[in-house]
């Protein structure tokens, strides 16, 4: 009896791998076809490389920056300059990307900081690549490559220029406070992206709440708000999605999450965050699983998308995005 | 291979192109050339926003998403156009009388069995999620070991492997339930 169903189910998964096989396998493009696809991709990829190399205009741009800078030397010296003796500990980075993060300290003093190195208050960061630094009393905050950090204090910094995302739960202690060109950034329990160039400052509110003090006033921002502030006082808001393209970035940069012991629905709510997308369940019983499954393993260097494609194929869950939502559904 | 170096982007496209036909193929039934302009314009629009990939799904996870855009537009465009052709046009007259020969080389009722098992089995695969219809084809579509899989897919090799029996056997309701109605007469849907 068990041999004959074993042989029945045997034949059975015999003719299930012999239909997708027969199936599924196709016939290669033509040489030549391929040859001409090929051609026209790899012109269009020069074509977007060349545009990412530095330009000569950017060059220009340069050295024009260094000729002011030299010019209001006396200015910026007196700005920069802190006493050597401040070395108040802010935060320490917990991942690079690529390349390291150079450090000033007081105008004189470079170094090198690599992953696991404490940031002090005091250091002027300029990342080489995307950074993530975990900050003293909780939360984190990323950076782009070539983004220039001014640590003021240990809840205080400046944005030079670049883009920076600020990760501060309301369970973390201290309100980080962010100077830009535009006025500062003030936040209370909140997540946000701040971009500054020689224009303007741009700050995207994903999470919270945040209020920009500028010389004109003091502008509040709820997430979902994107303000564009210039150094004259200007400033502009409009609506925003809190997830998406814009925000690939920050998911590249998300801190690890250790899923040993913890609950699927735990995890399920830190991949939410740091995609910004809601979770929903399709039914209580998907709700059940998430709640009473507790995870073992690892998902470390894994970015939040790829992570929960891994988890929940060790469940009896499926998942799919439907508009900004992330639907939990159990397994057809 | 955003910085320009040559050997990236010839891995690049050793890697995805031929992946991404089979793909554009299984999931379209399409003929050569409009697979050959989907492909492309997806490969372009890749390397153009090569910016935004920043790993939060695999890169071909990435580039079968562009894929299925590029295929939804062509199946929309196809929807715009006339439904039959006019037998007017003397060029219409040629292509539509070559279109209907059989090729020499086939049996005609082996052909239609042929297409009709690969139809229901395309269909039962478009009922899945999408990370188990990605999972088969690589296992059975492109041949990849499970190591292989892991990789294109951005999984451990146990979660790949786990992945495909979960497919496999969402496959295999599907299927059955599809040559069920089949048997019965009635088409699968």
């Amino acid at each position: 009896m068990t041999e004959e169903i074993g042989s029945a189910e045997k034949k059975s998964d015999a003719d299930l791998d012999h239909a997708l096989s027969s199936a599924l396998r196709t016939a290669p493009l033509h040489p030549e076809t391929l040859a001409r696809v090929r051609a026209a991709v790899e012109n269009e990829w020069r074509a977007a490389a060349a545009v990412e190399r530095p330009s000569s205009r950017s060059r220009r741009w340069l050295w024009t920056s260094l000729a002011a800078t030299i010019a209001v030397g006396a200015l910026a010296l007196g700005w920069f300059a802190r006493p050597g003796g401040t070395a108040a500990s802010f935060g320490s980075i917990s991942r690079l990307n690529s390349g390291d993060i150079d450090v000033r300290f007081a105008m004189v003093r470079h170094h090198s900081l690599q992953a696991g190195s404490p940031v002090r208050v005091g250091d002027i960061l300029t990342a080489e690549g995307p950074a993530l630094i975990s900050l003293v009393g909780g939360g984190t905050l990323r950076i782009t490559a070539a983004t220039v950090v001014d640590v003021m204090g240990a809840n205080e910094i400046r944005l030079e220029r670049g883009m920076i995302y600020v990760d501060k739960p309301l369970a973390a202690s201290g309100n980080l406070r962010v100077l830009t060109r535009a006025g500062t950034v003030e936040h209370v329990g909140t997540a946000f992206e701040i971009l500054s160039n020689d224009q303007q400052v741009r700050v995207r509110v994903r999470e919270g709440r945040i209020r920009l003090r500028s010389t004109s006033g003091d502008v509040m921002a709820d997430a979902g708000t994107e303000l564009l502030a210039t150094p004259d006082g200007k400033v502009a808001q409009h609506s925003i999605n809190t997830y998406g393209g814009d925000w690939i970035w920050v998911a590249a940069l998300a801190p690890e999450y250790e899923i040993e012991g913890h609950p699927l629905l735990d995890f399920l709510q830190w991949v939410s965050r740091e995609l910004g997308r809601p979770v929903k369940f399709a039914d209580e019983h998907a709700r059940d699983v998430a709640e009473h499954t507790i995870l073992h393993g690892t998902v470390r260097g894994r970015a939040p998308l790829d992570a929960l494609a891994n988890v929940l194929t060790t469940t009896t869950l499926v998942y799919e995005m439907r508009g900004e939502t992330i639907w939990v559904q159990s397994s057809p | 291979m955003g910085a320009g170096e040559q050997r990236a982007f010839d891995e690049f496209f050793r890697d995805s192109a031929p992946r991404l036909v089979a793909f554009a193929i299984r999931r379209s039934g399409l003929d050569a050339a409009s697979v050959e302009d989907i492909v492309q314009n997806t490969l372009i629009k890749a390397v153009r926003n090569l910016a935004s990939y920043r790993g939060e799904a695999s890169l071909f996870t990435w580039l079968t998403q562009i894929c299925r855009h590029e295929l939804a537009d062509t199946a929309r465009k196809a929807a715009r156009r006339p439904g039959h052709d006019s037998l007017d046009e003397p060029e219409v007259v040629l292509r539509v009388s070559q279109q209907l020969r059989a090729p020499s080389h086939l049996e005609p009722a082996a052909e239609v069995d042929a297409e009709q098992h690969r139809g229901a089995v395309i269909r039962a695969l478009n009922a899945l999620p999408e990370r188990y219809a990605l999972a088969l084809e690589a296992k059975y579509g492109d041949g990849l070991s499970v190591d292989e899989i892991a990789g294109l897919l951005g999984l451990t090799p146990i979660a790949a492997q786990s992945l495909l029996a979960r497919a496999r056997e969402a496959f295999r309701e599907r299927w059955v339930e599809s040559r069920g109605e089949t048997r019965n007469g009635v088409a699968p849907t």
